[in-house]
């Protein structure tokens, strides 16, 4: 197969109007054996010689077509969606008209659950390679800083060393079973806001729910139904936590959640501070006015919802200018920016979900072409 | 409108009274420096009685996980939902835009008096 064969879906049929469509989670896949010889020893023998792979502790495997990724993805020598950037630039930037897209990674250095000095290694190597492997090569593409929360100065230091780079936009976190609004981790907030960082907050394989043993329920569309519950789980750790009060600067982008579950949380966090305010003194505004003003929510995995149905969530979200179009490329479930959301959104509405409300918390991406 | 409530003695810092201004439940409150307040017995989100709820301080934070327990005997607490309210401005202290009505009180001789 030859690598030009791999193009299939999210291609218009019709010509429509230019969305300059941001795209706020595309994962590009850095291989072992490529980060391997950036990482200093012992860590780069445990990759060689002892076979480390990154911890999975998802007990099903992704029981689609192409396992994590579209099948049409995978890459004709064996390696997984995302590893090619020819293949990232041709399936998502080209085919879906990306003027924009935000590399969200896969390799979350913040989820190892042991050997947090090797974690803050690779760290420092994933985000090396990204910078020269994928940022230099495309002017679309701009990235996220993987940072080891587990060593908070480790952390910041590493936010530091990568902040000015011109295309890094965020900082990644993965939605995890700790709280991330724990006054420890309030450093890497503060750096992020500091230098003018979103922080990004993505689940991960091994990110459990509330269900089952250690999390993980019987059935694989049990787990994958249920993720959002991890969002909004760790929003209200946020917020109750003090995070976006102590960091009003700071803007929080929830991607891969979806979010339709925001009306609800505005509607219980708010109804919970009136009772319970003198519970977190240091949460000073509404959590509905928190939520509006500091965080935004990726589209994808998007709902199949009718155009009243959207447009009824966005209504009672009480703001257009907190969603944020995704694709989730090149996962099983991408959503295709052509097909995913209903038709017939009013123009003003499309073009916020689709470019502005990105744009209003990446302030390096440049001004609308 | 004009209602006497009680006799000042009867109304000791650190202590509350429910009455009625015409057909209006107001409570009144005493607070620990001796000074009073009455604002609408009724609370905002069910309307219970404010004046079954306490009568107490609240909690101010600079920083996360950092309290201050502040203006005891200042803070109207709602006896079911715990909603809490300023007795001196009848503001919800979560949502201070929304408040209780407030009236003017006094002593005037022995007797403590609201009025609106």
């Amino acid at each position: 197969m030859a690598i030009q064969e791999g193009l299939s879906t999210g291609v218009r049929e019709t010509p429509r109007e230019k969305l300059n469509i941001i795209d706020t989670d595309i994962h590009e896949r850095v291989m072992l054996h490529d980060l391997a010889p950036r990482l200093p020893n012992p860590f780069q023998r445990y990759i060689k010689e002892s076979g480390w792979v990154l911890e999975r502790h998802m007990p099903y495997t992704q029981p689609t077509a192409g396992g994590l990724d579209r099948l049409d993805s995978k890459l004709p020598d064996g390696r997984p969606g995302g590893a090619d950037i020819e293949w990232v630039k041709r399936q998502v930037l080209d085919e879906c008209e990306v003027e924009y897209g935000i590399l969200t990674g896969w390799l979350y250095p913040s989820m190892m659950r042991a050997w947090f000095e090797f974690a803050t290694a690779l760290a420092t190597a994933v985000n090396d390679y990204q910078m020269e492997n994928w940022l230099a090569k495309d002017d679309r593409l701009y990235g996220s800083i993987h940072i080891a929360a587990q060593d908070v100065p480790s952390a910041v230091r590493e936010i530091e060393r990568c902040a000015d780079h011109p295309k890094m936009v965020q900082v990644m976190l993965p939605i995890e079973i700790h709280e991330w609004g724990d006054p420890k981790y309030h450093p890497i907030y503060e750096a992020c806001q500091r230098h003018g960082l979103a922080v990004g907050f993505h689940h991960t394989e091994n990110t459990p729910t509330c269900m089952g043993i250690q999390g993980f329920p019987r059935y694989f569309i049990t787990w994958h139904s249920l993720v959002p519950q991890m969002f909004m789980a760790q929003v209200a750790s946020l917020i109750f936590n003090g995070v976006p009060d102590k960091f009003p600067d700071l803007k929080i982008i929830m991607v891969e959640g979806g979010f339709t579950y925001v009306p609800h949380l505005i509607w219980k966090f708010d109804q919970q501070y009136k009772m319970l305010r003198h519970e977190v003194p240091w949460v000073k505004r509404l959590p509905s006015r928190i939520l509006r003003e500091q965080f935004r929510f990726a589209t994808q995995p998007i709902e199949e919802l009718t155009t009243k149905e959207f447009l009824q969530i966005v209504d009672q979200m009480g703001s257009d200018e907190m969603i944020c179009f995704s694709t989730d490329y090149p996962h099983w479930d991408f959503d295709s920016p052509f097909q995913a959301l209903p038709p017939g959104l009013p123009e003003d509405l499309r073009r916020k979900i689709f470019s502005e409300n990105a744009r209003a918390i990446y302030p390096k991406l440049p001004r609308k072409k | 409108m004009r209602q006497v409530v009680c006799k000042s003695d009867e109304l000791k810092p650190g202590q509350m009274i429910m009455t009625t201004l015409g057909r209006i439940p107001v409570v009144v409150t005493r607070a620990p420096d001796g000074s009073l307040s009455a604002v609408a017995n009724a609370c905002l989100h069910l309307g219970a009685p404010l004046g079954k709820g306490r009568l107490c301080g609240t909690t101010e934070a600079d920083e996360p996980a950092q309290y201050r327990y502040v203006r005891e005997g200042e803070i109207l607490k709602c006896p079911w939902h715990g909603f809490e309210y300023d007795t001196r401005t009848g503001c919800l202290l979560a949502e201070p835009e929304r408040k209780l009505r407030t009236f003017q009180v006094s002593v005037e001789g022995d007797e403590v008096v609201v009025h609106t």
